[in-house]
């Protein structure tokens, strides 16, 4: 009586293999509530990709890092994945970071993200041999170097011959159209940089390329190795092999004025209401912002808004290939939706299809077949 | 290239103004070398356009020098100021906006809607080794697909800031293809630490093919006779001129008047003379029997020398004049202390079905480096009439 993740495990499991083989020196980005299947399960699913034959070299490293994306989540992973832990927000001397900087235990496997030369200055302080990428600021203009500060870096580095560079992390936006240029003018500061020589200044940490981007990349820049930290392509990408259900609780006849629910509603016209498992202890009708822009998209977002002030709102349960109303804002665990009068009324402990945002919603159970 | 050293935080910004020919002359000869397409003699030779001797100055001290070549936008009074291979600054100076930005206001100010200059920094390298291979390679079909001997730092930092101070490069692909090449082909006769080679090293450093050509002239009695001067420079124009234009016909490409060869032998041997350097420009002719077999142009700046043009017989191709004639002008530059021996563009393609690649595989055989330098940019400084000259320059 859960609202339940089924994975086809063999279909789910090719496409990890068949994904990492694709892009060698892949590191998979674990972070939030682990797309849905959890912080630990996708460790450990790490951990098992990286012990597999994927058919390259077992020099591309693939596999042998992953990525989360706080400090905070580290202890979710490093006991079930033994290899480097790269961490996507960068370094600050505050908070948790300090405290992982700390951990002696931790220190080989950890690779922290630098985007201020003060940072790198404060971090290497703490720890002469810490392991770091530096992040170079692309058009998102989120966090990193400009030109300049990594310019900059290169002396400091020198100073500290004991640092462990271990690349130049790039995060690009989701924009429509081609990284490749930006991604060049980006690599050509990374060449001004004069990074000292070895592995980490010849290693480029990027994401969101398209594997055509990354191939016009690797062939325009022949002597640097591109590092893809993927998440959703990743474990998320092959959607066939993922079912959401959610189990009919409850099925009660309703008729045209009759009152219903925890704030006494009255429907609109007959039909009957169905209890569900799923609310929004769950993510369950819960809705972030799509960050689809265009006219349909905000025109979408008002026709629900309108829904919800007049009566029903479209809910992301599915009843035979058809998207059903709710009847009332669900609650923690569980929702009422409202079906017409006519169509098919399912049975108690039936289950129900579920649309959801896998990076916004928890599961009560996860089934790998 | 070395970085600069730190400024001092007082230097006072520097500032651009016209200069006399004389003025830009000499501070060109203070400098280890510049481009030829630099000196104000080339000035002389574009005479189609109106040109200026450009000083950039920190404080009252001369530390820079442009030669700005205006050219009209037809049916009107604005220009396109391009700067061919220059200007001569620092370019390794991380804050090339305090010498740009003053470049650009003068230039804005003689009427021009854009700027186009050709930065001579270096970005890339790739040993003759590499080419070779490259073009073997059949995965390999461009220059850029292989991993350079190195990439210069100073050249990069160039790059990064020409982009964020608006500056755009101009493809070498389409476009306005009319400008000076990107890349190069050159034959260093210096070592890493800067000693000079000597003959045998520059020679030990071409392919066997050359090496066994520039024997095989020399036994075949191939002689080659080098001009010094304006004056035997010009008596030997003529010949040189015949000889190009049958290449030209056999080459299938267009020839230059001889009247622009004079020109340049005018203005370029010219100034040399004036400098007390009669081999800045001049003539190699390479007889067989008293048949002129090859003919070349040869130019040097400093340390820097450049084969600037070339011709040769279609008879009597087995006496290999073309190489006995480039080995004078090695020579030559080591004779005179050159750091570089230019032999200018080529082409980025590898591909070994291209016709170009032919031209690429001589140029290789004498062991040099292809270079990658920085490319034409330019900064559009009226929008409007900028997209307009590129739109017609793209039509033409």
């Amino acid at each position: 009586m859960s609202l339940v993740l089924t994975v086809d495990g063999p279909r789910w499991r090719e496409h990890l293999r068949r994904t990492a083989a694709a892009h060698p020196g892949l590191v998979p980005v674990v972070k939030g509530n682990g797309y849905g299947f959890g912080l630990g399960r996708l460790a450990r699913r790490t951990q098992w990709l990286a012990e597999q034959d994927l058919g390259h070299d077992a020099g591309a490293g693939t596999c042998d890092t992953l990525a989360v994306g706080m400090y905070d989540e580290i202890g979710e992973v490093a006991q079930r994945f033994g290899g480097s832990i790269v961490v996507l927000t960068p370094w600050r001397p505050f908070g948790t970071a300090l405290e992982a900087t700390a951990d002696d235990a931790l220190a080989d496997r950890l690779v922290h993200t630098v985007g201020r030369l003060e940072d790198l200055r404060d971090l290497l302080e703490r720890r002469p041999r810490a392991r770091f990428v530096l992040e170079r600021m692309t058009s998102m203009q989120r966090h990193g170097f400009s030109a300049r500060g990594l310019w900059s870096v290169g002396e400091v580095l020198r100073a500290h011959p004991g640092a462990r560079l271990e690349g130049v992390a790039m995060h690009f936006p989701l924009a429509h159209g081609s990284h490749t240029s930006e991604a060049s003018r980006l690599l050509t500061d990374v060449v001004g940089a004069e990074l000292p020589e070895g592995p980490g200044a010849r290693t480029v940490w990027v994401s969101h390329l398209s594997d055509t981007e990354l191939a016009g990349l690797a062939a325009r820049w022949p002597e640097y190795r591109f590092r893809s930290r993927m998440g959703t392509g990743l474990w998320l990408g092959e959607r066939s092999a993922l079912t959401v259900t959610s189990t009919v609780l409850d099925v009660h006849p309703l008729e045209r004025g009759d009152v219903f629910g925890y704030r006494g509603r009255t429907a609109p016209k007959s039909g009957h209401l169905l209890v569900v498992t799923g609310g929004t202890a769950h993510g369950i009708g819960l809705e972030a912002p799509t960050g689809d822009l265009g006219l349909r998209g905000r025109a979408a977002t008002l026709a629900r808004g309108g829904l919800d002030a007049v009566g029903f709102v479209r809910s992301p349960f599915s009843i035979d290939a058809k998207q059903r109303l709710f009847a009332e804002p669900p609650h923690m665990q569980a929702s009422m939706l409202f079906l017409p009068a006519g169509a098919r009324v399912p049975a108690v402990g039936d289950t129900v299809d579920v649309r959801v945002r896998y990076t916004a919603t928890t599961f009560d159970r996860i089934v790998v077949t | 290239m070395t970085r600069s050293a730190p400024r001092a935080e007082t230097s006072a910004p520097i500032r651009v103004r016209e200069i006399t020919p004389a003025e830009h002359l000499g501070f060109l000869e203070t400098r280890e070398s510049a481009s030829f397409l630099q000196t104000p003699a080339w000035g002389r030779v574009k005479s189609e356009w109106r040109r200026e001797s450009l000083g950039f100055f920190d404080g009252d001290e001369l530390v820079g020098a442009a030669l700005v070549l205006y050219r009209q936008l037809p049916r009107l009074k604005r220009y396109l100021a391009y700067v061919p291979e220059g200007p001569v600054i620092d370019w390794a100076d991380d804050d090339l906006a305090r010498w740009l930005r003053p470049l650009a206001a003068h230039c804005r100010g003689r009427g021009a809607f854009g700027v186009r200059m050709g930065p001579p920094v270096v970005t890339a390298r790739w040993s003759a080794q590499q080419v070779k291979d490259g073009i073997a390679d059949d995965a390999v079909r461009r220059l850029g697909d292989l991993a350079p001997l190195e990439r210069d730092h100073v050249g990069a930092r160039v790059l990064s800031q020409l982009a964020s101070l608006g500056w755009r490069h101009q493809g070498v692909e389409g476009g306005f293809a009319a400008g000076q090449p990107q890349f190069v082909f050159q034959v260093p006769l210096v070592d890493a630490d800067g000693a000079a080679l000597d003959e045998d090293a520059v020679l030990k450093a071409m392919n066997q093919q050359w090496r066994r050509n520039i024997k095989k002239a020399a036994k075949a009695g191939v002689e080659v006779q080098s001009t010094s001067g304006v004056a035997e420079a010009l008596e030997a124009l003529e010949a040189f001129h015949e000889l190009y234009v049958h290449t030209a016909e056999r080459d299938h490409f267009t020839p230059r008047p001889l009247s622009y060869f004079r020109t340049m032998v005018e203005a370029l041997a010219g100034e040399g003379e004036e400098l007390g350097q009669p081999d800045r420009m001049r003539l190699h002719l390479a007889r067989h029997e008293g048949d002129l077999v090859a003919a070349t142009i040869a130019i040097r700046v400093g340390t820097h020398a450049w084969y600037s043009y070339g011709a040769s017989s279609t008879e009597k191709r087995d006496v290999r004049g073309s190489n006995a004639a480039q080995w004078a002008m090695m020579r030559d530059a080591l004779a005179a202390g050159a750091h570089v021996y230019d032999l200018r563009g080529i082409t980025d393609t590898l591909d070994g079905d291209d016709s170009h690649v032919g031209l690429i595989q001589f140029k290789v055989g004498t062991g040099g480096q292809a270079v990658e330098l920085a490319g034409e940019w330019d900064l559009p400084l009226n929008k409007v009439l900028y997209r307009a000259f590129s739109l017609y320059m793209a039509r033409r």
